[in-house]
């Protein structure tokens, strides 16, 4: 099997866990390494959590600090959803792995030269890492083969109208990865938001009684109530998106657009721009707007990663 | 039920093909008592849009005053759009010419006057940018009440038009829709969420056409021009936008209607001019807009042929 070299950026927070998770068990995906970032929490717990989420599932990676701060604007964490803590305030056993102190973007740049062109940048996160890899390595953009981040929306947004948390979160760096030339892959809330597990899809994962099934259900307890609040259907998956996207591309459609990302806005700060639907189009259009996805497939793909583990 | 009542109203505009058959469907009916006519820069330069209000007045037999705008946006700097309504602004089909002065006042100090003479509340039927409106909002206060609701057509919750994010009423003047946004006004916001669905297809120009009176087959020939336009953008039929800030104060029941609140976004490097619905009250501010986000096609179309109909013997020279 011809498996894809993937660096994982993440704020991990309880949705990135599933993600990681899902990593892990993919055959036809080759995690090179993993950047952590604040964002749904500080970076101290965003670090930890991803160290210990590869620690409960055997997932032998290293995992580099980045930024402690977004480029620009001040740290908003959202402890509503992912708790104080990053992971609903669950308990994790700590990884005994030495910690990396290589800082994200020095790690990044090396994974992608060793890599050949081939590796693909999962961001789940605010992008900070990200444009701070490509500031200091002009060339990262020639060596990269694709990012794939969950982040923006096509229409509307989550933390104000037209916002979605990880771009309002780092609208400036997000800018940067827009306009870095390197083809994205966007799972905006167009799709996430779709990309759902009933409360009894969780509960039923949750009783399968396996520490990673158990941990699942335990730090979503929070986000399941949030999304309750906010009557979403079910618990997204929001940062699953773009990890099945690249390993199972058929669940899920979409359409390529000029995306760029709003940085001067008073009410639109943080919106992705996008040139689907209006007669105006940008002249460079190399995203792909992930808009659907088939949510049973999916649950049941996030289901089966999760019981493997 | 208030639209079983006849409503005074002020046609504000920058005709415009759209502007002109949103009038022709004012003119139309029983319901709307127009007061007024207000010119405004936006589809052509002011100069264009004020001949044009006055030739489709004199099309369409509407009596009442017309007052020219200023020339410009409040702060902005103009923006035409020659390429979808011609270089008069209404390209096309002959049109009469005016058949009565215009106003010696300005459109806000007519606005106003016609705010002060009427003795119930008026409605402003806006189709261009808010220029005119806002300037009115911002010299005469005191008016506010004597404003029953103001129906624009402009913006777009999901998307635009002339950018990515901004729709060109909204866009020619931001600062002026953020005025009448945030005025405290009932508004009505026909955005291209709907006026884009609005859409009358070529087959249904033959429907107009064969009315066979004039209005209808200049309206037929509008049509026809309009199309030309959108069909190169792959639409299926033209879309009258303008036409929907007039049939949803008529026809409610044909519209689909959310209330919530929008902000104008007036900076920004790509949202300049950007509606942003607030759909799920993130913001936490009550609600300014009745915003209209679909249709019943059909029923719209109907609505428009009807209308042509009632102009059945009446004649204008050319």
């Amino acid at each position: 099997m011809n498996r894809i070299p993937i660096w994982f950026d993440t704020d991990l927070g309880v949705d990135d866990a599933v993600a990681l998770l899902s990593i892990g068990k993919l055959p036809n995906l080759d995690l090179r390494g993993i950047s952590a970032v604040a964002g749904n929490a500080e970076l101290c717990h965003t670090f930890e959590n991803a160290r210990n989420v590869c620690h409960l599932a055997g997932i032998h990676v290293p995992v580099y600090p980045g930024a402690e701060h977004p480029l620009f604007v001040s740290l908003h964490t959202a402890p509503l959803v992912h708790g104080e803590n990053g992971v609903g305030d669950v308990e994790l056993p700590p990884s005994p792995a030495p910690k990396e102190t290589k800082p994200a973007w020095d790690a990044l740049y090396e994974a992608a030269k060793a890599a050949e062109g081939e590796l693909q940048v999962i961001a789940v996160g605010p992008l900070t890492n990200l444009a701070i890899a490509f500031g200091k390595y002009p060339e990262l953009k020639t060596l990269l083969k694709r990012i794939l981040i969950m982040g923006g929306a096509a229409k509307g947004g989550n933390v104000t109208p037209a916002a979605e948390f990880n771009i309002y979160g780092d609208p400036h760096a997000a800018q940067v990865v827009f306009r870095a030339g390197v083809p994205v892959v966007m799972c905006g809330l167009d799709v996430t938001m779709k990309a759902y597990l009933t409360p009894a899809e969780v509960e039923e994962i949750g009783s399968r009684g396996t520490p990673v099934c158990r941990f699942f259900r335990d730090s979503n307890q929070l986000a399941l109530k949030f999304f309750e609040r906010i009557t979403a259907p079910g618990l997204c998956c929001h940062d699953t998106c773009p990890v099945l996207f690249l390993s199972c591309p058929e669940l899920f459609s979409g359409e390529e657009a000029g995306v760029y990302v709003e940085t001067r806005g008073t009410v639109t700060l943080g919106k992705t721009v996008t040139d689907l639907w209006s007669d105006k189009q940008f002249a460079d259009r190399h995203v792909f707007v992930v808009l659907d996805v088939d949510r049973d497939r999916f649950a049941a793909k996030v289901r089966e990663l999760l019981l493997s583990c | 039920m208030i639209n079983s009542l006849i409503r005074p109203v002020i046609l504000d505009g920058d005709p415009g093909h759209d502007d002109a058959m949103a009038w022709m469907l004012a003119k139309a009916s029983p319901a709307l008592d127009i007061l007024a006519v207000t010119s405004v820069a936006g589809n052509q330069t002011i100069e264009k849009t004020t001949y044009n209000a006055r030739r489709v007045c004199a099309l369409l037999g509407i009596h009442a005053p017309i007052a020219m705008g200023r020339p410009g946006p409040l702060l902005a700097d103009p923006i035409t759009a020659g390429n979808i309504h011609g270089q008069t602004g209404l390209d096309g089909p002959s049109l009469p010419e005016p058949d009565r002065p215009l106003s010696p006042m300005g459109a806000v100090e007519l606005m106003a006057k016609t705010l002060r003479e009427s003795s119930d509340p008026v409605t402003i039927i806006a189709t261009g940018p808010e220029t005119n409106v806002a300037a009115l909002l911002l010299a005469h206060p005191e008016l506010k009440p004597k404003i029953a609701q103001i129906s624009v057509m402009g913006g777009g919750i999901a998307f635009g038009n002339w950018t990515p994010a901004a729709e060109f009423n909204i866009l020619v003047d931001p600062e002026a829709a953020d005025i009448v946004f945030s005025s405290g006004i009932p508004l009505m916001m026909s955005g291209l969420d709907v006026t884009e669905q609005a859409l009358i297809f070529p087959e249904d120009f033959e429907r107009i056409r064969a009315v066979g009176n004039q209005v209808s087959g200049v309206v037929a020939d509008w049509l026809e021009f309009f199309f030309r336009f959108h069909r190169e953008l792959g639409y299926e039929g033209a879309p009258v936008h303008d036409a929907v800030a007039v049939a949803a104060l008529l026809r409610p029941e044909l519209f689909t209607i959310q209330e919530m609140y929008v902000a104008i976004e007036t900076a920004g490097e790509y949202c300049r001019g950007a509606t942003v619905g607030d759909p799920h009250g993130r913001l936490g501010r009550a609600p300014n807009a009745k915003c209209v986000l679909g249709l019943d096609r059909e029923g719209f179309v109907d609505l428009m042929a009807q209308a042509v109909k009632t102009y059945d013997g009446w004649e204008v020279r050319v």
